[in-house]
């Protein structure tokens, strides 16, 4: 595995397949949180941190414990218990060692147990990559490298959403269609010009 | 504190509180299988079952389980359920299993089911808690056949997988990424305003 | 101390729980799903060479294929390919008369984009077996290729590119290691 494949994970992860806009994982938080860029950054950079150490984590768990017992059907089960607990335990430590982060992350670790996003990049990463043309559940840093990539597509999904959204607050925008419907709208013409990247297959 | 009907309980998440247009909860399946009726009904169907499930059991033990443990212990019980429906379509019905994907897993982090069990099911008697759940699963499911009836329809030019008209050409942005986004916001904008004008 | 005791001890007679409510269900799903693999996979393999009689699971040099059976002579050969999809792994099963002339391709599982690459296996009405893979029939394994002699789908190079490239690269390789 040369570097060209860990570079192609990445921009296929951000832009390609980006989670948001073209896996539709993620957006809960995506039309909630991302009203204004300060807390959307923030947001997106809580889901990096927690996709790219879930994918560790899970990785570990899948090749050492879940795959040589042959216990696969626990994987759903398991993965979502790791998670939030480490979820919980990131909040405990960062409360402990900066109260000044945990001001500004702090509610969005706790939103993050339940965001798709992570979860999927979990089971994502057991299902699917290949390798000599045989597909193979992922190797240590492909699945960390999902793991980032899927975090930072969703941070720049966020970015954008919410600079979006602070303009729109100055338009005039039909009182039916305030907030969440006129949300999903631009998402969808964003997806629409991230399906420009789709013709790439690196 | 028992103020709406049994009945009541059962009719607000099909209309009043539908999870995917009135609350917007639980997005990503929603959109992501809502490529074809079948893949919608089946989703709905295995959330509804999930979700009726999970929520008997939580509130059957809702008075055992610590104030501060009830979110792992929800999210187990809801992941077994998953499982199983998991497991079950496997068996009983491969292609299907097949084309809902990695969605089947993740019904585990729909919010509308760690959602009920929180807001609902931890705080009613189970009686209760089944109407409220199945309301709800069949609302979310009505939504899901609904939205992937247009895009299909529009984008594939089938209806079930039936062609409906051969010299129709669908327009396939509909069936793609943009065109789940484009017909929720607009269907959940259409509500809204219907709601707006009856009040 | 004592309270946290508790939580541990709730939170873990659930797990249990769950862990055996799982198990249980495993067991008793595993023959039925471990069926019908086996029975989609034969159901792949009749519909790809429909005068075989029957198909024999064969090992060799670590590829694994059918031998198709007609009577007691070798009618062709089955193998499964997986092919590099646009959304993840492509699971075909293809097969070949004895001089590498393709019989036939059959899907068994595929997550392409529905409307552009899951037309891999769309069926038109009117007729009975996917336009796309009808393609392959008649040509030999060796020279099939995007452009030269099989139309990629609109829209859908990567998938069709997948689908002709894993096939050529798995029935060549399984070939070559039959003729020594």
């Amino acid at each position: 595995m040369d570097l060209s494949a860990y570079i192609a994970i990445i921009i296929s992860t951000v832009f390609i397949n980006n989670f948001i806009l073209s896996r539709f994982l993620g957006l809960c938080p995506f039309i909630g949180v991302s009203k204004h860029t300060g807390p959307a950054i923030s947001m997106g950079i809580a889901v990096t941190f927690v996709t790219t150490m879930a994918s560790i984590i899970t990785w570990l768990l899948y090749k050492f414990v879940l795959l040589p017992y042959n216990l696969q059907y626990l994987r759903t089960l398991s993965f979502i218990l790791v998670i939030a607990a480490f979820v919980q335990f990131a909040e405990i430590i960062i409360q402990k060692k900066s109260p000044a982060l945990y001001r500004t992350l702090g509610i969005y670790l706790a939103l993050i147990t339940t965001n798709c996003a992570v979860f999927g990049v979990a089971i994502l990463n057991t299902d699917m990559f290949f390798i000599n043309n045989k597909a193979v559940a992922g190797s240590f840093f492909m699945s960390v490298l999902q793991g980032f990539g899927a975090g930072a597509g969703f941070t720049l999904a966020m970015f954008l959403m919410s600079g979006i959204r602070e303009r729109l607050e100055f338009s005039d925008v039909p009182k039916c269609f305030k907030d969440a419907p006129v949300t999903f709208i631009i998402a969808s013409l964003m997806s629409l010009a991230f399906l420009g990247f789709s013709g790439f297959k690196i | 504190m028992e103020k709406t009907g049994l009945f009541g309980e059962f009719v607000k998440g099909l209309w009043k509180e539908n999870p995917t247009f009135r609350i917007v909860l639980g997005l990503c399946p929603t959109l992501a299988v809502s490529t074809s009726v079948n893949n919608g009904i089946g989703m709905g169907v295995a959330a509804t079952f999930v979700l009726v499930g999970a929520n008997i059991f939580i509130s059957l033990v809702r008075n055992v389980i610590p104030e501060k443990v009830r979110i792992p212990c929800f999210v187990v019980v809801i992941a077994t359920f998953v499982t199983i429906v998991e497991l079950a379509m496997k068996a009983y019905a491969p292609l299907l299993s097949r084309s809902l994907g990695i969605y089947v897993p993740l019904i585990v982090v729909n919010c509308i089911v760690l959602g009920r069990a929180e807001a609902f099911s931890s705080k009613h008697p189970p009686i209760r808690s089944i109407l409220d759940s199945l309301g709800m699963g069949l609302g979310f499911t009505w939504a899901l056949v609904v939205i992937s009836f247009i895009r299909e329809s529009l984008g594939n030019g089938t209806v079930l997988g039936f062609y409906i008209n051969r010299s129709f050409e669908p327009a396939l942005f509909m069936i793609l990424a943009p065109g789940a986004l484009l017909t929720i916001g607009i269907l959940i904008g259409a509500i809204n305003y219907f709601m707006s004008k009856r009040r | 101390m004592n309270q946290l005791l508790k939580f541990g001890l709730v939170l873990g007679v659930i797990c249990l729980a769950a862990t055996l409510v799982l198990a249980v269900t495993y067991e008793v799903t595993k023959p039925k799903i471990e069926e019908q693999l086996k029975a989609e996979e034969q159901s792949a393999l009749k519909s790809i060479m429909p005068s075989a009689d029957s198909f024999v699971e064969k090992t060799l040099d670590g590829i694994e294929y059918f031998e198709a059976l007609k009577g007691r002579t070798v009618a062709g050969y089955c193998v499964r390919v997986t092919g590099n999809g646009y959304n993840g792994p492509i699971r075909m099963i293809a097969g070949v008369d004895l001089d590498g002339t393709i019989e036939g391709v059959s899907v068994l599982e595929n997550s392409e984009t529905p409307g552009l690459g899951a037309k891999i296996n769309e069926i038109r009405p009117g007729e009975s077996e996917p336009w796309f893979l009808k393609q392959f029939k008649g040509k030999s394994a060796g020279t099939i290729a995007i452009k030269s002699n099989i139309d990629a789908i609109t829209g859908a190079t990567i998938s069709s590119k997948a689908v002709t490239d894993a096939i050529r690269k798995t029935v060549d390789d399984l070939l070559g290691k039959l003729k020594k």
